[in-house]
Order: C-alpha cells, then sequence, then structure tokens
C-alpha cells in the first residue's frame, strides 16, 4: 500500500509569490520595446558575475546591488525561479544582461536607472535539443520514463531502449519521473546529451508488516499472504464500528455484521467458515494482546425468534478500539501466517498495532480530530398503503362493536377495506376508544418512516506525540457520542490512550502501551423479531394506523400499569419499547502491555512482556408492567468480568554468515484467561416502574457463571535468507491447555506440535524476466495449526443447575469426552507478488486450501439414549480459495495529479468433506420456529439451507390445488447462505491538495430467508399482496388432472389471505429465500488539505477537511432492507436467517483534522 | 555471550518440564458451574415439572385439536382435520427421554443411597413417561435406552407387548418398595412438587396408573402382567388384593402438579402471550355443547362467553373456510392450578367404571361413573348443579346398550382429562369413544392417527435399529396401529 506522492511545492511556490508581489506593488510600464533596448550607458557600466546554478531572482539582486539599477518585473513570475548559469568575471552590464536574458528566457528594457523585466515570448526563445538515455541501476534502459520540461507543458516519454529525444529552452529543468523509481531533475545547460540514472524506490518493496507474536517482518521475505492497512484506510469513512472499514479491502476476509443497532458487532471471518462448533473468528490481536475475553461474543443468550427475551447487541471490546489510535492493522489470513499463535491460529489473525509517539519538528506535535456522522435509513420494504387493517373479507372498518359490525380492530393484517374516500368508526386517541363518529379511512404512509429518526455520532479526538531520541510518548484522548435511528438508543464512549517508550541504556529499552474505554449506553435496542423489538412492531403496524396515537404510551392515569395500544394485542408500543424497555451497559475496558528489550549485542536480543485485557461491564435489562412478555414487568443485571493475562519471552538471534542471513527466535509464554458472570434476574415486580431486586416479587433467580482456562506454550522460528532473495521460515509451536484436562489427569492437555514452513523468492533478483516484469516474488507455506481449545469444560460428566428450583439438577443434555483434542487446520498456500511496468502495476494473488479437522462436535445422537449430543472430534470441513489484489497508478506527476486504482476480489469454496460415522447431516442454525435449517452434510457445504418449498410438477413448475399452491411437507436443499464470491473495486484521485476516493464492493451466490418478508406478506403488508384482493387470482402454475398428468391452474383462489400465505407466508422457506447479491457504494471521500504556506502561515503542522459517505447505494434485490446482515443468536452472529433485521443506513459524515 | 545465552536458554526450556506446563491444570478444569455429584431428591422436581410442561403444552397443541377441545383458526394448523406433520414428533421424544435420563438416574442414586422411596418414586416417574411414548410412538428404544452415559448411542427398539410387560413389573416394583417406605423427611418432602413426600400417597398414584395402563392394553389377553392377563390383573387389584393395591381414593389424591404461580412452579402458559392462548383458536361445537346442555359449571372456568352464551366452532372445517371466532380459552386457565393433571380421582372412578361395565371386575359400574362423573365437577371447586346425574347424555341407565354406556363414562372422563398430555387422544385410539362429529374437511382418510411418526432424525441417528423397528412394528407413518390397538 503505497501513498500517492505530493510534489515539494515548497521553494517555487515562494518565490513565484514573491514575484506576484513586486508586480502588484510597481507601476505599470508606459510601453515596452523590441527586444532589448539599451541604451548606451549600461555597455559601460561594469558587472561582474559568476554563477552556478542561481535561481534568476537572486542573479538580478546581485545586479543591483553592483550596479545601483532597480528591476522591474512584468509577469514573468515563473521565471524567477529558474536557475542560471553566468561566467562573467570582467564585464558590463550589457553584457551580463544578454547573458542572463538568453538563458532566463526574458527580456530587459532598460529605462534610465531602471530595467524592465519581462517573459521572451516562447518562439522568441531559441530552443535547444537535447536527447540522452535513462536507464535502472543496472543499466539497463527504462522504457516510458517521463520527462517534463518544468513550469511547461514541454514533454515526453523515453522509447523501448530509455532513449529521448526533444527540444527545450535553453536553461529548462527536466524532471525524469518514473513509478517505483526517485524523480531525478537537471538544467539543461550546454551540453546536449543528458543520460539520466533512476533510482528504484525502496521504501515501496520493503515495507515492514507486523507478524504473529509482534514481530516485525519485511514484506519482502514472507511466504505467507497478508494485507496491511493504514489508518487512514481505517479512518476514510468512519463508522461506529472501525472493523466495517476492512469491507473491500483485504481480499478473504468476511465481515458478518450483525446490524444488532448502534453497537453492532462484526464477525470478522477469514478464508471461510472451518468449525462446525461455529466459533470461526479470527484471532484479534491488539499489541501483543489477544482480545481473549472481552471480545467474546455479544448477546444475551436469547435468540431472535419469538422468545421470552430478545438478544441484545452490547458489541465487543473489538468495536471499542479506537480507529484514531490505530497505527496499522495486518491481517494474517492463513494458518501458514499464523502457526506461531499454535492452538488459537486456526482461523487468521488480524493484528492491530496502536500508533507511538513520533519526532516533531516543534518537539510536540497536537492533532485534533473531530468528526461528525448522520446515518439515516437508505432503503425500505415495498410496503402497500392502499388498504387497510383487517382480516380476510372485511369489507368495513370497526374499532370495536360499532353500528356498522363486529371489532375488526384486534388484527395487525391488512386485508381490510381499500382506502376509498370512506368512513368509519375508528380510534379516537382523545377518548382512548373507539370514535363516536366515522371519521375518513385514511393510509397513514409514513406510519413507519416517522418513527426513526437521523442517527449522529461525534467524535472527537485530542491526541499529543513527540520524541526524542530515546524517548517518546503519544496521549490521546478521545470523545464519541452517539444517538441512533431509533428514538432513545445510543451510547457514549471515551478512550484514553498512552504509548511510552524509553531507552534507558543503548541496551535496554522500556515501553508500555495502555488502552482505557469507557462506553455507556442508557438503551441499547433489542433485536430480532419479537415483543421488545421496533421492527416486530413495524413489521405489524397497520396501514391506518396514526403514530401520533402511540405517543403516549401509558394509558391515562395508569403510568407504569397499563400501556396504551389500540391495535393487536400481541404488539407492544414502540414508543412504550424505546422510552421504557431498556438495556443499559457500561463497560470499562483496558488493553495494554509492558515489554522490556534488551540488547545483549549485536546479534542478541531478549523481549519480555506482560500484557493484560481486562474488562469489566455491567448490564441491566428493564421491562415495565403490562407488556406482552412480561405482565408483571421484569429486571435484570449482569455483571461481567473478563480477563486474559499473558506474559511472554522471545530470545531473538540473528547474524550473516556469508551469502546466509540467519534469523532464529524462540520464546514461551504463559496465558490465563477468566471470565466471570453473575446474572440476576426478578421475573416479576411488585410496585411498577421500580427496577430494583428489592421489589421483586419472587425470589430473584442467580445465575452464575465462570469459565477458566490456561494454555502454556513453547515456541521457535527461525528464518535463513540466502542472499536476499530465497527465504525460508520454519516455526513450531508446542502447547498445553487446560481445556482438555480431566479432574484425573492433565496426560490430554499437551495438544498436538504445530509446525509450519514457508519458502519465499524474489524470482525478478534470481532470474532476468522480460521488461514488463518489474517485481516478481513466489511464496509457499504449509501448516498446521489449532483452533476450539479455548472452551473449558467438555471433558467431564457434570449435572446443571435446575434454574429457579432449590437443590435442583438435572442431567447434561451433552455426553462429555474426556480425551477430546483441539480442532485441526493443516493448510496449504502459494502465492505470487508481481508487479509490472516499473511497479505501476501491482498484482498479488493467493490460492490456498485449509482442511479443518478433528472438529469438536457436539455430535446430535438420537435423544433415546437420554442425551442430545455427545462431544467428539469427527469430521473434516474443506476450504479452498483464491485471493487477488490489484493496484495499478494510472497517473502520478509530480505536479500533483494522481490517480490509483485498486481491488480485490475473493472466492472460497467450502466444502464438508466429512462428518462422524453415523451422522448424516449436523444442524447448524435452525430457522424461525424451526422453519428451515442450515445444515452440513457431507458433501454440502456449511451454509446449506434446507426448508419446505413447493411442490412442483416435473418440469418444475407449482402444483396447485383448489386454487392454491401446495407445499412438500419434505425439507429439501434450497440454496447457500455462504457467497460464492466477493469482490471491491477502488479508486483514488489526487489533485495537489484534494483527493476524491470511492470504494465500492459486492458479494455474489449466496442466498438467506427473510422473515421481514414473510411476515409482511401474511399481513398482507406488501405490494406483492395487491393483486386479486377483490376477485381472488389465478396463481401461475399447474394443476394435476386425474390421469396424473398435469394443466395449466384455471382454479381461482378465492381466499386471498390463504393464497398469499401458502405462497409467502413464513413455512414457505422456498419462496422467502432470496439471493443477498449486492453492489455497494461502500466509501466515498473528498479531502482538502491545507497547503503548507497555509500552513506554516497559521503555524500549523497539518489541516484537512474531509466529507465522506458510507453504504450510500445499495443496489441489491434483497426484499426487506440489508442484504448484508447477520442474525444475533444465542451469542452468535448468524447467516441464512433474517429475522426482522434492523434499517440498512447511510451515512454522511465531516472530519476536520487539525495538527498543531 | 552468545554461548551463555543459548545455555541459558536450553536449561530452561529443560527445568520447564511436562508438569510445570500443566501444573494446576486439573483443577482449572473443573467445572464450578455445574455439579459432578447428585442425589436423588435433587433429580425429581425440575424433571416432574419441566415434564408437566411440555405435556401441557403438547395437549394445546396437538391433543386438544385431535379431540376437538378446540379448533384452529389459523387454516394451515390442520390437527383437527388429522394432519400430523413429521416434524411434530421430535418434541415429545427428546422431552420424554430427556427426563427419563433423570428418573433412572434418581433410581441409581437413590439404590446407592438405599431409599426406597426414592427408587420407587423414580419407578413410577419412569414408567409414567415410558406409557406416554409407547402410547405415542409403538414400539421405542426401552432395554437399551438412556445409556449412552455408558456409551450405548445407538439403543435398539423394543417391542410394546415388551415394554408394557416390563412397566408392570416396574410398578409392581415400587408398591412393594413403598409399602416398605416411611415418608421423606422434611428437608426432601419439600423437594417434592406433587405429594411433598406423602409416601401412601405416591403409592395410590404408581396403582393408580398400573390400572390406567391395564386398562390401556385391555384389548390384548396375554399374560403381560406379572404373569397374569390384564384382565386377571386387575381382578387382582380390585377384587382379591385391594388392600395390596390402595388406588387414589378422592381428589384431594389426585396427582396433579398444582401450579403455584410463584417460579419455579408457574404453568407453562403463564408467560405466554395472552394473544398466542386466546385469539388463533375457539372452543369446538362438541366441548361447548354437552357442557352447555349439563349446565355443567366448569364451562365458566374453561370457555369465554360469546354472543351473550357459551359457543363453539366446528371442527375440521374445509381449508379456506375458517369460521368465525366464538368463545375461546378464558386468560385465566394461563395460570389454573389444575391444568397440572397427571392422574385425578375422577380418571380412575371412571376406569373403574369400564373395567366393571366390562366385566373385568366385580363391582357398581354405575356407582364408579357417577362417582367419576360429579367428582370431575368437584374437583375444580364447583358444586354439582342439581340433577346433573339426570341429564340425557349424563344419565346411566342399565336398559341401554353396553356401549352407549361405554361413551358415557368416555364423555365424562373426556372432560376428566382436560389438558392431560395425550390421554383423551389414546383412550379415544382404544375405544373409539367419546364419539366425535367428523367434520368435511378432515384429510387423512377421515381416521384419527393412531400413532405418531418416529422423529425424521432417528432415521439417520439410529439408522439401523429404526429400520429394524419398522420392519417389524409396520409402516412409520400415523396410521399404523401400535400393538395395544391391534
Amino acid at each position: 500500500m503505497r501513498k500517492p506522492r505530493y510534489p515539494h511545492l515548497g521553494r517555487g511556490w515562494r518565490s513565484a509569490l514573491v514575484g506576484l508581489g513586486l508586480a502588484a506593488l510597481s507601476p505599470a510600464p508606459a510601453a515596452l520595446a523590441n527586444a532589448l533596448h539599451l541604451s548606451q550607458e549600461p555597455a559601460v557600466v561594469p558587472c561582474a558575475l559568476t554563477v552556478r546554478q542561481q535561481p534568476l531572482a537572486e542573479v538580478l539582486a546581485s545586479i543591483e546591488q553592483q550596479t545601483g539599477y532597480r528591476f522591474l518585473y512584468v509577469d514573468q513570475a515563473n521565471r524567477l525561479g529558474r536557475r542560471i548559469s553566468v561566467e562573467a568575471p570582467h564585464s558590463n552590464l550589457q553584457a551580463v544582461l544578454q547573458l542572463v536574458a538568453a538563458q532566463a528566457g526574458v527580456q530587459f528594457t532598460v529605462q534610465e536607472k531602471r530595467i524592465l523585466v519581462k517573459a521572451t515570448a516562447p518562439k522568441a526563445t531559441a530552443d535547444v535539443p537535447v536527447k540522452g538515455r535513462v536507464a535502472d541501476a543496472k543499466g539497463a534502459g527504462l522504457p516510458g520514463v517521463s520527462i517534463r520540461v518544468k513550469d511547461s507543458t514541454l514533454g515526453t516519454t523515453t522509447t523501448n531502449d530509455g532513449s529521448y529525444q526533444l527540444s527545450v529552452p535553453n536553461g529548462s529543468t527536466l524532471i525524469f519521473s518514473f513509478i517505483g523509481y526517485v524523480a531525478e531533475q537537471l538544467t539543461v545547460g550546454e551540453k546536449t546529451t543528458y543520460d539520466v540514472v533512476l533510482r528504484e524506490d525502496v521504501t515501496s518493496l520493503d515495507e515492514v508488516v507486523v507478524t504473529s507474536l509482534g514481530i516485525p517482518r519485511e514484506e519482502r521475505e514472507l511466504g505467507f499472504a497478508n494485507a496491511k492497512i493504514s489508518n487512514e484506510q481505517l479512518t476514510e469513512a468512519k463508522s461506529n464500528n472501525w472493523t466495517d472499514a476492512l469491507s473491500g479491502k483485504v481480499a478473504g476476509l468476511n465481515l458478518i455484521r450483525s446490524g444488532g443497532g448502534p453497537a453492532g458487532s462484526n464477525r470478522i471471518i477469514l478464508r471461510g467458515e472451518s468449525s462446525l462448533a461455529g466459533d470461526n473468528d479470527a484471532l484479534i490481536v491488539v499489541d501483543g494482546v489477544v482480545l481473549g475475553g472481552s471480545s467474546r461474543a455479544t448477546g444475551n443468550g436469547s435468540s431472535a425468534y419469538l422468545q421470552s427475551e430478545s438478544p441484545v447487541d452490547f458489541g465487543t471490546s473489538l468495536n471499542d478500539i479506537n480507529p484514531e489510535d490505530i497505527e496499522s492493522v495486518t491481517v494474517l489470513k492463513g494458518p501458514g501466517a499464523t502457526a506461531l499463535y499454535g492452538a488459537r491460529g486456526g482461523n487468521g489473525a488480524v493484528i492491530i498495532t496502536t500508533k507511538s509517539g513520533k519526532a516533531r519538528p516543534k518537539g510536540i506535535g497536537v492533532t485534533f480530530n473531530s468528526n461528525s456522522a448522520f446515518e439515516s435509513i437508505s432503503r425500505w420494504p415495498d410496503y402497500q398503503y392502499e388498504y387497510g387493517q383487517g382480516s380476510a373479507g372485511e369489507n368495513y372498518y370497526s374499532y370495536g362493536n360499532t353500528a356498522d359490525g363486529p371489532s375488526t380492530r384486534s388484527t395487525s393484517s391488512a386485508w381490510g377495506p381499500k382506502f376509498n374516500g370512506q368512513s368509519f368508526f375508528q380510534y379516537d386517541p382523545a377518548t382512548n376508544a373507539a370514535g363516536t363518529e366515522r371519521t375518513p379511512w385514511v393510509a397513514q404512509p409514513n406510519n413507519r418512516k416517522d418513527f426513526f429518526q437521523t442517527g449522529k455520532t461525534f467524535t472527537n479526538t485530542v491526541s499529543i506525540d513527540g520524541a526524542t531520541d530515546r524517548t517518546s510518548v503519544r496521549l490521546s484522548l478521545t470523545n464519541l457520542q452517539n444517538t441512533w435511528i431509533i428514538p432513545n438508543t445510543g451510547y457514549d464512549r471515551n478512550t484514553v490512550a498512552l504509548s511510552a517508550s524509553q531507552k534507558v541504556t543503548d541496551k535496554l529499552q522500556v515501553s508500555a502501551k495502555v488502552n482505557y474505554t469507557n462506553r455507556a449506553s442508557d438503551n441499547l435496542p433489542s433485536t430480532g423479531y419479537n415483543n421488545q423489538t421496533i421492527m416486530y412492531w413495524s413489521i405489524l403496524q397497520v396501514p391506518n394506523g396514526n403514530l401520533d396515537w402511540l405517543r403516549d404510551y401509558w394509558a391515562p392515569g395508569a403510568v407504569g400499569v397499563t400501556q396504551r395500544y389500540p391495535f393487536s394485542s400481541l404488539v407492544d408500543n414502540p414508543y412504550l419499547i424505546a422510552n421504557e424497555m431498556l438495556n443499559k451497559s457500561n463497560r470499562n475496558s483496558l488493553t495494554g502491555n509492558v515489554q522490556v528489550n534488551y540488547k545483549f549485542s549485536k546479534d542478541w536480543n531478549l523481549m519480555l512482556r506482560s500484557a493484560l485485557d481486562y474488562s469489566y461491564e455491567a448490564r441491566s435489562q428493564q421491562r415495565p408492567k403490562d407488556t406482552e412478555r412480561y405482565k408483571d414487568g421484569m429486571f435484570r443485571t449482569q455483571s461481567i468480568f473478563s480477563q486474559e493475562v499473558n506474559h511472554d519471552f522471545l530470545l531473538q538471534y540473528s547474524h550473516t554468515f556469508g551469502k546466509f542471513d540467519v534469523s532464529a527466535s524462540a520464546g514461551g509464554s504463559s496465558l490465563r484467561n477468566r471470565y466471570d458472570k453473575n446474572e440476576l434476574r426478578a421475573e416479576r415486580l411488585l410496585y411498577p416502574q421500580v427496577f430494583t431486586f428489592a421489589n421483586s416479587r419472587d425470589l430473584p433467580i442467580a445465575l452464575p457463571y465462570r469459565a477458566d482456562f490456561a494454555v502454556n506454550s513453547f515456541y521457535g522460528l527461525a528464518t535463513v535468507a540466502y542472499r536476499k532473495f530465497l527465504y525460508l521460515d520454519l516455526t513450531g509451536r508446542q502447547d498445553w491447555t487446560s481445556t482438555l484436562a480431566t479432574a484425573n489427569s492433565v496426560q490430554a492437555s499437551r495438544v498436538p506440535f504445530y509446525p509450519s514452513a514457508s519458502l519465499s523468492t524474489i524470482v525478478s533478483d534470481l532470474v532476468p524476466l522480460p521488461e514488463v516484469v518489474s517485481f516478481a516474488k513466489l511464496r509457499a507455506s504449509w501448516a498446521r495449526v489449532g483452533s476450539g481449545g479455548t472452551t473449558p469444560y467438555l471433558t467431564a460428566y457434570t449435572y446443571a443447575v435446575a434454574t429457579g428450583f432449590p437443590s435442583g439438577l438435572s442431567n447434561p443434555a451433552s455426553i462429555a469426552n474426556a480425551g477430546l483434542k483441539p480442532r485441526s487446520t493443516e493448510s496449504i498456500e502459494l502465492g505470487a507478488d508481481l508487479r509490472f511496468l516499473r511497479n505501476r502495476i501491482g498484482l498479488d494473488v493467493t490460492v490456498y486450501r485449509n482442511n479443518t479437522s478433528n472438529q469438536i462436535l457436539s455430535a446430535p445422537i438420537d435423544r433415546s439414549a437420554g442425551y442430545n449430543e455427545v462431544v467428539i472430534n469427527a469430521g473434516l470441513v474443506r476450504n479452498q480459495g483464491l485471493e487477488i489484489q490489484a493496484n495499478g497508478t494510472v497517473l502520478a506527476n509530480p505536479q500533483g495529479l494522481g490517480w490509483r486504482v485498486y481491488g480485490t476480489f475473493t472466492a472460497n469454496r467450502n466444502k464438508v468433506v466429512e462428518l462422524a460415522d453415523s451422522l448424516l447431516t449436523y444442524q447448524l442454525q435452525r430457522g424461525p420456529g424451526g422453519r428451515g435449517t442450515v445444515e452440513a452434510r457431507p458433501g454440502g457445504s456449511m451454509g446449506a439451507i434446507y426448508g419446505r418449498g413447493y411442490e412442483r410438477a416435473p418440469d418444475g413448475q407449482i402444483i396447485y390445488e383448489n386454487g392454491y399452491p401446495v407445499l412438500g411437507d419434505a425439507s429439501k436443499y434450497l440454496g447457500s447462505a455462504l457467497p460464492q464470491w466477493k469482490a471491491s473495486a477502488g479508486t483514488e484521485f489526487s489533485y495537489k491538495s484534494l483527493r476524491l476516493s470511492v470504494l465500492f464492493d459486492g458479494q455474489f451466490g449466496a442466498k438467506a430467508y427473510s422473515l421481514t418478508n414473510a411476515s409482511l406478506a401474511e399481513g398482507g403488508k406488501t405490494t406483492a399482496t395487491l393483486p386479486g384482493r377483490y376477485n381472488g387470482i389465478i396463481g401461475q402454475g399447474v394443476v394435476r388432472n386425474s390421469d396424473g398428468t398435469f394443466r395449466p391452474n384455471d382454479v381461482v383462489a378465492d381466499n386471498i389471505v390463504n393464497y398469499y400465505t401458502i405462497h409467502y407466508g413464513r413455512d414457505n422457506v422456498e419462496a422467502n429465500l432470496f439471493r443477498t447479491d449486492f453492489i455497494k457504494l461502500r466509501e466515498m471521500r473528498l479531502d482538502y488539505a491545507l497547503p503548507a504556506p497555509l500552513l506554516s502561515k497559521l503555524h500549523l503542522t497539518q489541516a484537512s477537511v474531509g466529507v465522506y459517505g458510507r453504504d450510500l447505494l445499495i443496489i441489491s434485490n434483497w426484499p426487506a432492507f440489508d442484504p448484508e446482515f447477520g442474525t444475533l443468536n444465542n451469542g452468535s452472529i448468524d447467516l441464512g436467517f433474517e429475522l426482522g433485521q434492523f434499517p440498512s443506513t447511510r451515512t454522511v459524515g465531516l472530519n476536520l483534522t487539525v495538527g498543531i | 555471550m552468545k554461548k551463555l545465552l543459548a545455555y541459558a536458554f536450553l536449561a530452561a526450556a529443560s527445568i520447564t518440564t511436562f508438569s510445570a506446563c500443566t501444573k494446576g491444570f486439573e483443577e482449572l478444569n473443573i467445572n464450578p458451574n455445574q455439579n459432578p455429584n447428585v442425589v436423588p431428591e435433587a433429580l425429581l422436581a425440575p424433571a416432574l415439572t419441566d415434564l408437566v410442561k411440555r405435556n401441557m403444552d403438547r395437549a394445546f397443541r396437538i391433543t386438544n385439536e385431535l379431540m376437538q377441545v378446540h379448533v384452529s383458526r389459523v387454516d394451515n394448523d390442520e390437527f383437527h382435520r388429522y394432519v400430523i406433520r413429521s416434524a411434530e414428533a421430535d418434541y415429545m421424544w427428546n422431552a420424554w427421554y430427556t427426563q427419563l435420563t433423570d428418573f433412572r438416574d434418581m433410581y441409581t442414586s437413590a439404590s446407592a443411597v438405599k431409599s426406597s422411596a426414592f427408587m420407587s418414586i423414580a419407578r413410577i416417574c419412569e414408567v409414567w413417561t415410558f406409557s406416554l411414548l409407547t402410547d405415542t410412538f409403538g414400539d421405542v428404544p426401552y432395554a437399551e435406552a438412556i445409556q449412552g452415559r455408558g456409551g450405548v448411542l445407538l439403543p435398539k427398539f423394543d417391542r410394546q407387548e415388551d415394554i408394557y410387560r416390563d412397566l408392570f413389573t416396574k410398578l409392581e416394583e415400587a408398591n412393594t418398595l413403598l409399602k416398605a417406605s416411611v415418608n421423606l423427611p422434611a428437608d426432601q418432602a419439600q423437594l417434592d412438587p406433587l405429594y411433598k413426600g406423602d409416601i401412601a400417597k405416591w403409592r395410590k398414584f404408581g396403582n393408580s396408573l398400573y390400572l390406567r395402563l391395564l386398562l390401556r392394553v385391555s384389548n390384548r389377553t396375554d399374560a403381560i402382567a406379572n404373569g397374569l392377563s390384564p384382565q386377571a390383573k386387575l381382578r387382582d387389584m380390585v377384587n382379591t388384593n385391594p388392600g395390596d393395591y390402595p388406588l387414589i381414593a378422592d381428589n384431594a389424591e389426585s396427582a396433579i402438579l398444582r401450579w403455584s404461580g410463584t417460579a419455579p412452579y408457574q404453568s407453562p402458559f403463564q408467560t405466554y402471550r395472552t394473544a398466542d392462548f386466546t385469539s388463533f383458536s375457539s372452543m369446538s361445537e362438541f366441548f361447548i355443547n354437552n357442557l352447555r346442555e349439563w349446565n355443567d359449571p366448569r364451562l365458566a372456568k374453561w370457555a369465554t362467553i360469546s354472543n351473550g352464551t357459551y359457543e363453539g366452532i366446528p371442527s375440521g372445517y374445509l381449508p379456506a373456510q375458517i369460521p368465525a371466532a366464538k368463545s375461546t380459552y378464558p386468560t385465566a386457565l394461563m395460570t389454573e392450578p389444575l391444568l397440572g393433571n397427571i392422574l385425578n380421582y375422577p380418571e380412575v372412578q371412571l376406569n373403574l367404571a369400564e373395567a366393571a361395565l366390562r366385566g373385568w371386575i366385580t363391582g357398581d359400574a354405575k356407582a364408579y361413573y357417577e362417582t367419576g362423573a360429579t367428582s370431575g365437577i368437584t374437583l375444580w371447586g364447583l358444586p354439582v348443579p342439581s340433577g346433573f346425574l339426570a341429564n340425557t347424555d349424563v344419565k346411566w341407565d342399565p336398559a341401554t346398550p353396553e356401549a352407549k354406556r361405554l361413551d358415557q363414562i368416555h364423555l365424562q372422563k373426556y372432560y376428566a382429562l382436560f389438558f392431560t398430555d395425550f390421554q383423551q387422544w389414546f383412550e379415544y385410539r382404544r375405544t373409539g369413544h367419546p364419539v366425535l362429529p367428523l367434520g368435511p374437511g378432515l384429510r387423512n382418510n377421515r381416521q384419527m392417527p393412531a400413532r405418531i411418526n418416529y422423529p425424521v432424525y432417528v432415521q439417520s441417528l439410529n439408522q439401523v435399529n429404526y429400520q429394524a423397528a419398522v420392519a417389524d412394528q409396520g409402516p412409520d407413518d400415523i396410521n399404523t396401529k401400535v400393538w395395544w390397538q391391534q
């Protein structure tokens, strides 16, 4: 990843400004004669001048000094910077002026003691032909090198052998530039041949990346794929969860978003899902601290479909990292890169390095960054507002039993009468009962949209940093305030980050990094399809429901006791949900490390490090009385303490033996992880609106939960480089993990040895390649790593506590396994890093195959054996894929015009190769109420969706019976929830201080079930359910004749509710499965950075302002909101079934950065 | 320097032996959230409560629809049309075997501490649960079942006949053990939600269950009940050795898990959304009309008033012809203590009435019948209306054909079994009583389902044994008759 180069504007700018200023002050000359009108006098004025390559301005100044003549400047500003050489040690003014005029392209008019200076018309200047050859350091000619004449439009490029030829004004400056090389300048003098050697811009190739265990390595020597993301790329278009910014920037990375509100969590999946047990998330490492506990899956254990409680996304500590504090992120995609993480490296790793202090010109630097983001809803389902509330066939409306007929108010369906200007007895909010008079029957087309508001996030960061040769310090403070699109939801976050490093002696360096975050919310929205969720209400909202009728959500005189909701009794008032059903959270987290480096000698270095990831979170949920799920109210709290402490050491040795550079490291670590969650529940309350345990009607239920584990490890790493073009890496790690121990034995806790080997070679340094290839590296790696070893207590049979029962115990649902092993992933990866056309085009291609075996399966067994499942090691899942990252520089000229493009492509094929012996299928997910499943079956993928669908004739047409489509009882394969491929394309234009960047990304080939669509259709609320409301409908399909043949359906379905319910209702998994393909305009940003001269006037080191947009456009056929979703379920985020998702939003923001 | 460091490292590595790397791991991996040990009294209440809750849930979902207590007004819920989808099987199969694991474990742990009381309580609960299983599915895993912890993951299926034979053995065992048992001590008694440690009542429940199951298999005459035929065993229990087989003798002794409303003893419907319990169905015409005709006071507890009276809707209506809502369940039933019925006194009396009517025991069928019918009302704390026993359908007339009187017995039992797991359906399958009206929309050849299919997943997870069972019993569909029904 290279930054666009900005031209150095400094000096040229300054002299130009001076010139312009003078010109403005001088009186304009009355008349100007032809070239070089000199009076007699200058010829006798002595003038001695010997200058080499000095700017014209200085030359003229020196002439003024000698002769007493004054120069007057007219419209020649751009000539004053031109460097000229004059060799006239004993001359006169006239001669000198002649020499100067020829070289500088100006003409002089002497008027008494003044000399007018004017630019010569270009034609008048004699052009000098110049030629030459441009070559690289090895002497090979460079074709296509851009040659420009400074301050003019003249220019050319070199031919195939590197030679060039052009005519330029004498004294011009030529600029030779080429991508990947350091630009050269020269001034044309007497000579006519100028040969130039361009040096490679080595910095772009020797980029340093942070690898496993925080070891920095040069990118060129790595034998595995990685991707490095810079701070700018992360903060380009900020969202509340910084990991959103990884979308479209890393091939092979898949983000699964819960979309669960302001604190929405993302799962980061690298190279496909491989674990049938579900723990597929990449390892997250911040400054050497594994976020091992505090990033544990969020949520509260409820699933998303009509349970007594609904999941709430409380976010994870990964979300809470402040992107402003991130220096860079390295994504280590495969086991080849993460083998040093041993039993935890199976899912790849995301290595986050936070910023440190930097040396500043003024000693310290203060940077202020302010970001304002505004979030609004970007897509809606196709709601219908033509027909109002009512059940099938009701052609009138009556709120309660009235003169018009029995009450039709309690349904939340919209199969009722059309809005035709008629009047009915409707709800009267004044009396909270039926109106006494009929009122007009009208649609309320904004009665969902108006409930939501614009989400706002304001983030302000101040950071101070500085460094000397011995000390560096950085401190940053960030405050974030968010209000979300649902009223009364949002959160505040404060972050303090401190990084300090001190060289105590030349050998001893001590450094520490600490990040403290407090995140507090008075209400995070409940997610999913259930009474506590806004989206459930939004689906059940009736077209004639007036939002204003709902704002007073308590019945008059019954605050806290009786809620007011004039329609279906299945639904809670949305304002009651937003204002009274609160989910609170307050989290304090601290991550940090202290590190000591001791450099014994040039070759030996010892690193000792202690790292801590600590968090404490207090959560609570409160539900008032008279809510559908908690008629007597509810109050629950959870105190969650989580901590991971890791101590490690690494002894490093490096030495050069002739042509071999050898480095070897050996280290060890000791890790302790604790998670402690204490929950208290009052499931019924005594007094309304008092949310304490003292107000519990029943004995409060205590649900303590604790999990501890420890891992001890030794590891080693050796790298041998041969002549800096052939690199061999070997690593090995031995872990001992407590999760595999039993009460009687630790025999099993020694897990298999995890080795890896990788090889990379810089082919372009080894063999001559065609000119077009400027750099070529091939790499290969093999590794075996583990995962899933961090779940404790699977090895012993224990009785579960029967919640709520005094001394109650129950047998476990699962049979423990005393001989459990961690999951094992074996990976092969091949890759190439290619750069073409003098590094103008870069292409990085990787193919891989990961086989994950020894899956820790809770394998279902026949319940008649007494248990749901048995914990076993079995199964094999294969992920094979292709990753391409490409970038190209279309334009880069030192004048400041730049245009670069980049893109990624990812294809991953997931295959369940085998399960356990007796297992023909393994259920990974269940759809709403058991409608549909995601199942792993040998030969299929981990995203295979099964469910009920249409009965079809042999030619595939839907079979109808009595006018209605027929659903089969059997569950059949309907599609895959895993995308086949993902791609992104981005581009960036820069011109001087302006920069515009745009990023698109998309995914293709996956399907998902939409409950939002099903439920809306069942209620007659989508436009798809409009046809046939009065007259019935004849469905497209066939009818089975008595002889077994089929004829086109010709039977009218009169019951339109029944017809659409079979077609689109939630039981019909097939019809509710939609493609989740999308293309999103993911990021767009326009930046303006203040130019340096202005900055120095303002005494600033940097200042820039940017406007950006995120998810501005979604192109998709998805019927609900966002095709890119995950559903928060029991603490995991699942693909496959959308269960009342929140609206998709687009974010527009403004960002201001000022550095002092 | 280099060498020194290398040696230091090697030394460090070798000192850090195996044991150091795993120090404390045994203790660390002991689950602090669960208990490695168990005592019998800890298992009873959670298992029994959960089981009754699940049985009520299924009564609401399946039995009450098949047996025309209420009728769904959701067109694609088709139990009332005798459609049972294959996915319905899992819930009961999984729930019952889950509780059986606890009941069996209770027996094992009670044996270990030599608690005859808990051994017999465990046996009674186990027999009850297994009877539900085999009555629902027919042949099921029995002898090899619930032994997964011992490594039996693929239990073979047993014939229903063999299962019943063993169930009767276990009930004899329980009866014998209880005869010699004393009431539970206070600290254990409070953990018994059914009888508070009253051993005599448990014994009566066990024998009443014995009575129910003997009648259940009374179509057969094999000597399966501890060496006797069902009919002979009935006579043995009721006439020959009544002192050895005490039965539930009044409403108070009924096996009813009475919901207190306080956790954990809350009706499963207590946390339902009101609309889920009341809005998607109406009471059936059959259910309402009988009670209305008898002026039965239970009607006010069991149904809401519709249009000023009690009225039901027809069951088995044609697809897409959903009747308008009429009387529904009242919300008070959501917390009703008596819905936690397992086996009540009216049922015992009505079972005896049938046995007497059929001549298997000697006794006054009329007296049993009338006690059963009236105690069905008094159980609900309601007075028996005057002239109740004189109602046309209620009046016992020895002159009417036996079938008519059998129907009267079963009609009363139908109401006595309100919300009692699948008992109404089991009895209907055995006897064809009470005679239900058949609606025009019935499917399944207008035949009441004779069983529920095995869970579909068993076909793969226990394939060989499943196939053997199907080969022996007949096709795995809802119309294959179980052994006692043949």
